[in-house]
């Protein structure tokens, strides 16, 4: 959130060397899954660099020229400015830091995990989900499997039609696989059609709040009634909120190895909100100027807000928190949650989440 | 624990019912065995026990059932599940979820279970099947039989008291399949599940199975008692039992142990020269050829340094372990996979790096799983395909399709939907629809998997038809009575390089572990198949 808020390089840097210390931390702790097919490095560098030419060879503005193309060659014709390639490699720095966010992300929370976070209330939803993420390996290698077996009988692809013997086993397969697990699933006592009912009240009531929602929304952005409009947007949070807190009280379900939510998930919360709240929030008396920082036309130097840098640290909590904890063998047995495994405190999905 | 009283039931939309008049009874901690050739309506026998037939399948049943003192067919599927576990054929198809502990839990999660119960329950069941060391891996790292323990621990999450399993070995490789198998064993003998089990490996449950229970195809009953008393009434048996009711051997031995003690016994005062295989050198050159062929995957060496001869009319099997590189050398010789070195030559011409659609014109290559193959609408469509492929219109066909239908005894089926077709079949299919462009090789990878006695029987029967015929066959398997009847050669590879070919006297014959049955019963003998055994006495 706040990456997408400023382009001053003080704020994007510190918010990058805050991901790159999380992400430090993390690694420590060997929570790392699933290896990256391509650094973030990388894939920075990739991003930065390409963001800064596009932008300096596209955008012609700006006072500061560095040299100048032949008008003759078209699209690129034009003076190339030091402002153009300063904002493009912000851009790329901010697109660099969203992605790093993720896969730090990603790395400290498993799909499990999240789909553990989803309300009660849309469970038979997280179990789909969870469903087409274990199909996924499965298709890909029935896939292979096909294209090979075509390629036996003398199957080239040529044209459109000679997708079909690749595609229709894959689906045919596909719903063989389909009805097979629907099978075990109800061997296995799983029945969602008693599942306590998403009945007409529920219905109703999600949609009545939906609708607050959006009239709230639209009072406030386009027609100006701040107060109103923020008074119909809290009450359709309240009642959805209201409802799925009903509904999940009535779905009868436990967790295998439950989470608890500690005070260290608060504080991870906290520091995200926080920091995210700095940037947003117009608080009285604190100078927000400097988020606003924009190279044209003349390249100036960025303005800091000390306070600002202060709210980034927020982002740090989730470090700190993976510092306290015990250093595992770097070699140890993969292990997809190991948050789960030892009950301790889930290390960043908020943390994560919150930067960005 | 299960009877079954004048069961009968069709299926929606069919003309003839799947199950008629059935009546069986099992008592609480038996091990049943349930055979009899594919079609037989064993697989709706065994969902009738936890009302999967018919609350998921629809259709008609009549008769009663009762299981644990419960009627299924009232009950729900749901109601059965803390009664009956079930385990189905493919593990990949039965999980939800991906980790092993959280596939576990998952059927005791909907059950709203208090969590301390449920993890009591989870460490129970990963003792049981012994998945304690696997228990935070992922499931599709996991191999085919640790899955299908996978399967069989969440199918005793509930703890159940009966288990039923719908031939959860024939996806597996044997050494999985025994894996698995045993697991069962002591499931029943420690614990006293009571067990129903559908399965082609006889051989390797009979000993520790109560009962059998016979569905023949159609028409006559079905026939429930000991091993004893069923099996000299079935056609599908082991080598074993038929060499026992060949030598009329009584008791009938069940273990090989018991059979060499009969072996011993008849063998005793006879003399018999030991067989030899002595078959003339192969003449002429090779039709297929590979020369110093290494192949790497995903930067590891999977097949080193491999020469392979395969002569038109021999029947080659490749055998060796998991992981030994036999799919591999298979699918580099019909151009899949480019070798890093070393040349192919096939009937003449070098093809290393040719495209796969030219080689398959002279080198058909059927992969494990036939399905892969199969989309056209009719049998006889599928082989049209294939002439289109290959830019043949039909009259210029090598050999004529409906002549190759009723060589592989499709005759009758060329206007059904493939997929519908049994397992054998639908296999016969896929060979038809290689066969039509009239290769002169055929690879088959694993192509008596999931096959019963019958289906396998017709198998080599094609296949010895195609040798005459003067093709040259390969066959990567683990079955070991396949290669025994039906090679000339075999291939032993372990990791990447061939380390034995010769005759399957040689290789076989003297192996501890590729052994067939009959070369166990009578070591030293040369014998390896029951034809051999009637030859030399009849």
């Amino acid at each position: 959130m706040i990456l997408s808020t400023t382009r001053n390089p003080w704020y994007v840097g510190l918010v990058l060397a805050a991901i790159a210390v999380v992400r430090a931390a993390i690694q420590r702790l060997d929570l790392s899954t699933s290896p990256l097919p391509f650094s973030i490095l990388r894939f920075g560098l990739f991003v930065v660099t390409f963001s800064a030419i596009f932008n300096a060879l596209s955008v012609h503005f700006g006072r500061t020229v560095l040299f100048v193309i032949p008008p003759a060659i078209p699209y690129l014709g034009g003076p190339v400015t030091l402002e153009a390639l300063v904002y493009g490699t912000l851009n790329g720095l901010v697109l660099t830091g969203l992605f790093a966010a993720f896969t730090v992300f990603n790395q400290a929370v498993t799909i499990r995990q999240l789909i553990r976070l989803v309300p009660q209330a849309f469970f038979p939803v997280a179990i789909m989900v969870s469903i087409a993420i274990t199909f996924v390996p499965v298709t890909l290698r029935h896939a292979r499997d096909i294209r090979e077996a075509q390629a036996v009988r003398g199957h080239r692809l040529r044209g459109l039609r000679d997708w079909l013997p690749l595609v229709m086993p894959l689906l045919v397969g596909g719903l063989e696989r389909a009805l097979q697990l629907a099978e075990a699933m109800t061997a296995r006592g799983f029945a969602s059609t008693d599942e306590a009912g998403h009945d007409a009240l529920t219905r109703l009531t999600i949609l009545l709040g939906l609708t607050l929602l959006i009239g709230g929304w639209l009072l406030r952005l386009v027609w100006g009634y701040a107060v109103g409009g923020l008074l119909l947007l809290l009450a359709g949070i309240g009642l959805i909120m209201g409802i799925l807190w009903r509904v999940g009280r009535r779905v009868s379900r436990t967790n295998y190895r439950p989470q608890p939510w500690t005070g260290a998930d608060w504080a991870i919360v906290a520091g995200a909100v926080g920091a995210a709240a700095g940037f947003v929030v117009p608080w009285p008396g604190l100078d927000r100027s400097s988020i606003f920082f924009y190279p044209y036309p003349q390249l100036s130097w960025p303005a800091f807000q000390p306070l600002l840098g202060l709210v980034i640290a927020g982002l740090l909590v989730p470090a700190l928190l993976a510092l306290r904890l015990p250093v595992k063998n770097k070699r140890g047995v993969k292990r997809p949650s190991p948050t789960a495994q030892r009950g301790e405190p889930q290390i960043p999905p908020a943390g994560g989440l919150g930067g960005p | 624990m299960i009877r079954f009283e004048y069961v009968s039931f069709t299926y929606p939309n069919a003309d003839r019912p799947a199950l008629d008049n059935i009546s069986l009874h099992l008592l609480d901690g038996e091990f049943a065995l349930v055979v009899g050739p594919s079609g037989s309506g064993k697989s709706t026998l065994l969902r009738c026990v936890n009302g999967l037939t018919p609350h998921f399948s629809g259709g008609v049943i009549s008769g009663g059932v009762t299981v644990n003192g419960l009627d299924p067919i009232e009950a729900s599927p749901k109601v059965m599940s803390r009664h009956v576990g079930f385990v189905f054929q493919t593990p990949e198809a039965q999980f939800v979820m991906d980790r092993v502990e959280d596939e576990l839990a998952f059927a005791l999660e909907n059950a709203a279970m208090p969590p301390q119960e449920m993890r009591i329950r989870v460490e129970e069941v990963l003792d049981l099947l012994d998945l304690a060391p696997l228990r935070h891996r992922q499931l599709d790292t996991l191999s085919g039989g640790e899955r299908q323990r996978v399967a069989i621990a969440a199918a005793l999450a509930f703890r159940p008291q009966i288990l039923v399993l719908d031939e959860p070995t024939s996806q597996l490789d044997p050494k999985s399949a025994e894996d698995v198998l045993q697991a069962l064993v002591r499931l029943n003998t420690d614990l006293g599940l009571t067990i129903l089990l559908a399965e082609h490996r006889l051989e390797r449950v009979l000993p520790f199975v109560d009962q059998i229970i016979y569905l023949p195809a159609t028409g006559s009953d079905l026939v429930q008692g000991s091993s004893a008393q069923v099996l000299p009434q079935i056609d599908l048996t082991p080598p074993l039992v038929q060499v026992a009711q060949k030598l009329d051997w009584s008791p009938l031995p069940l273990t090989l142990k018991e059979g060499r003690r009969h072996s011993l016994r008849w063998l005793d005062g006879r003399t018999i020269a030991p067989k030899s295989h002595s078959e003339s050198p192969p003449a002429g050159r090779p039709y297929i050829r590979s020369e110093g062929v290494q192949v790497a995957f995903k930067g590891q060496t999977v097949v080193q340094g491999v020469d392979l001869q395969v002569w038109p009319g021999e029947i080659v099997a490749l055998m060796g372990r998991n992981g030994a590189g036999k799919t591999t050398l298979l699918k580099t010789l019909v151009g899949l996979m480019r070798p890093k070195q070393g040349q192919i030559v096939v009937d003449d011409q070098n093809v290393t790096g040719r495209d796969v659609a030219d080689i398959g014109r002279k080198v058909g290559y059927l992969p494990q799983n036939p399905g892969a193959l199969l989309f056209a609408d009719t049998v006889r469509e599928e082989l049209a395909v294939t002439l289109r492929n290959h830019g043949l219109p039909p009259q210029h066909a090598p050999v004529d399709p409906e002549t190759l239908l009723a060589e592989l005894g499709l005759a009758g089926k060329a206007d059904d939907y493939p997929r519908d077709l049994s397992v054998g079949e639908q296999q016969r299919v896929a060979l038809a629809a290689i066969m039509v462009t009239c290769p002169g090789a055929l690879l088959l990878d694993e192509p008596t998997r999931g096959l019963d006695y019958r289906a396998k029987q017709q198998l080599i029967d094609l296949l010895q038809r195609r040798q005459r015929a003067g093709a040259a066959i390969v066959l990567a398997t683990h079955d070991v009575e396949l290669a025994a009847i039906a090679a000339n050669r075999v291939v032993l590879m372990s990791q990447g390089e061939v380390i034995a070919n010769g005759s399957p006297a040689e290789v076989l014959g003297a192996s501890p572990l590729f052994a067939p049955q009959v070369a166990r019963l009578f070591p030293g003998t040369g014998w390896l198949t029951v034809d051999d055994v009637c030859e030399s006495i009849c």
